[in-house]
């Protein structure tokens, strides 16, 4: 093959393959809607899953949050410091925190706790007969295994995406005025003036649709493992990798869409 | 014995064709099991038995040719349509295929659970007669990761009849047990067919277990049912392949 066409065939088949992924998710994303449809909801289940989803990954969040938080207040009170506004730190790190880092990180950790280990757990099944099991006793694998995690998911994300604003902006407050010495009353100001319910909301809403793409993509993983133990592992590298990128490209678009309904500054 | 009826088929397989990639594993399959009765499937290994009882569930889609249950074709069956069919059918998987997250009761008591049953103390005491039927009464707080492979096998069967099916597809369920313990889940196939009806299919390695049990015997062999009759049929057989099947000859010297 010549130089030209050989690209042109690769990337080809490379858009091909993309695009019969995409088919995938969508037909997992029509069976999950027959599932809630049917209300086949399984509450023991579901309770299990926001256990280990919601509770379990709260740690994980509020040390990312907090972290996040402190560091982005040092690294801003450096810079504002030069132009004598270093007390508004906390409108910038608050509004960032409620629109970006909060949904954004929260996702990202959530994504290598929960969406690899669903990844993992379903492949296992897959691969050791275990789904054909549920199907031959006449439970969908969809209803089983896929709808609990994601209604557990689309209830957890929103409040710990919550929890890693609030326990980022404590550290905010606690580097702010305890190390910077900005003045508690200043800084709190800055805090109230620059943020708003529609900025919260902003960061649920985003948690929400990271929730969803989350679970389908690492149950979808799960779902089409084969070939034994490499199979899962592949599977599971692809869920965490998948779900992270696909998280970071549908922020940017979700941040410009949200920003029409709930608009920061004029600039839009 | 109880009565077999033969005159109209409970499951009708026409024609069954289903390749992997290059590999052709069956190529044109008929078989009609009749209401009541046991079959036992016999036939070299890889030649495609299990690949079988999986088109008869519904796990697999044949390639061409049909599975029909009563005169329903399984094969253009939408899953969920399948799902309430299988209620009917118990399954026991080669490699046994329990939950690796629930207990042997929990594993036992799935079937019933999705069958809608709630009462706590019917289920725990199906659950008990059914790990009683197999002898692993003892067992049922375990987890299957600390079973041996014959153990699991049994808890495949357990959960396989015990919802009492109409039908029940045994995938080799007395490979790697003890003589007794053979004997034991030959006479339970036995008694479910003369006490309840139930219709069996059973694929077997172990020509003992093929005379004790059989109403009629299919040979899978090259993709097609290379023989089927009842297992005297199968004894006069002049076939020199089957004779040598039946006796485990290879015909190669040590
Ligand atoms: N999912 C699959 N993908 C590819 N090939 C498969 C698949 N399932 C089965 N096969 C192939 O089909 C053939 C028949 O397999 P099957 O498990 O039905 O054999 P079998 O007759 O049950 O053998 P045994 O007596 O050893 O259990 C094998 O060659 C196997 O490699
Ligand atoms: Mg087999």
């Amino acid at each position: 093959m010549n130089f030209p066409f050989g690209i042109l065939a690769i990337s080809g088949r490379w858009f091909l393959d993309f695009l019969a992924y995409l088919g995938e998710l969508g037909a997992l994303s029509g069976q999950l809607v027959e599932s809630i449809k049917l209300g086949a909801i399984r509450g023991r289940l579901m309770l299990q899953q926001i256990v280990t989803i919601g509770y379990g990954s709260q740690a994980v969040v509020i040390v990312t949050g907090a972290f996040t938080g402190a560091v982005f207040t040092a690294q801003s009170y450096f810079k504002f410091k030069d132009f004598g506004i270093e007390s508004s730190v906390g409108g910038i790190v608050s509004v960032s925190l409620c629109r970006e880092l909060g949904p954004v990180l929260a996702g990202l950790m959530v994504t290598g706790r929960v969406g690899a280990s669903m990844a993992a757990e379903i492949g296992t099944m897959k691969v050791s007969e275990q789904i054909d099991a549920l199907r031959v006793m006449g439970a969908h694998p969809v209803d089983y295994l896929v709808l609990p995690r994601f209604l557990a998911m689309v209830i957890s994300m929103p409040l710990l995406i919550s929890e890693c604003i609030a326990f980022g902006l404590g550290a905010s407050f606690l580097v702010g005025t305890g190390i910077f010495n900005i003045p508690y009353a200043w800084y709190w100001k800055h805090v109230v003036d620059h943020t708003g319910l529609e900025d919260v909301g902003f960061g649920m809403i985003k948690g929400f649709v990271f929730g969803i793409l989350i679970v389908l993509i690492s149950c979808h993983q799960g779902l089409i493992a084969n070939n034994g133990a490499v199979g899962v592992g592949l599977g599971t590298t692809r869920a965490v990798v998948y779900s992270s990128l696909s998280l970071l490209v549908c922020n940017f678009f979700l941040t410009f869409f949200l920003n029409y309904f709930f608009p920061l500054g004029s600039a839009m | 014995m109880a009565a077999i009826s033969y005159d109209k088929p409970f499951i009708r397989i026409t024609g069954l064709k289903k390749s992997f990639g290059e590999q052709k594993t069956l190529q044109g399959v008929d078989l009609d099991i009749y209401h009541g009765e046991t079959l036992v499937l016999i036939g070299p290994s890889g030649e495609g038995k299990s690949v079988l009882l999986k088109h008869i569930i519904g796990l697999l889609n044949p390639d061409d040719g049909k599975v029909e249950l009563e005169g329903t074709d399984l094969s253009h069956m939408k899953e969920r349509e399948l799902l309430k069919m299988r209620r009917r059918m118990g399954y026991l998987f080669q490699n046994a295929a329990l939950f690796d997250s629930l207990t042997v009761a929990e594993n036992v008591a799935f079937p019933l659970l999705e069958a809608g049953i709630r009462d706590r103390t019917e289920i725990n005491k199906r659950v008990q007669e059914a790990l009683e039927l197999v002898e692993l009464g003892e067992h049922k707080d375990k987890m299957p990761v600390n079973l041996s492979g014959g153990m699991r096998k049994r808890v495949g069967i357990a959960r396989a009849i015990i919802s009492k099916p109409d039908c029940v597809l045994y995938d080799e369920p007395t490979a790697g047990l003890d003589p007794i313990v053979t004997d034991v889940i030959d006479l339970m196939i036995q008694r479910l067919q003369k006490r309840f009806q139930v219709t069996s299919i059973v694929i077997t390695h172990d020509m003992g277990s093929v005379f004790k049990i059989a109403d009629r015997v299919a040979m899978l062999k090259n993709g097609v049912i290379y023989f089927i009759g009842t297992p005297g049929e199968l004894k006069q057989s002049s076939d020199p392949e089957i004779q040598n099947f039946i006796a485990g000859r290879s015909g190669m010297c040590a």
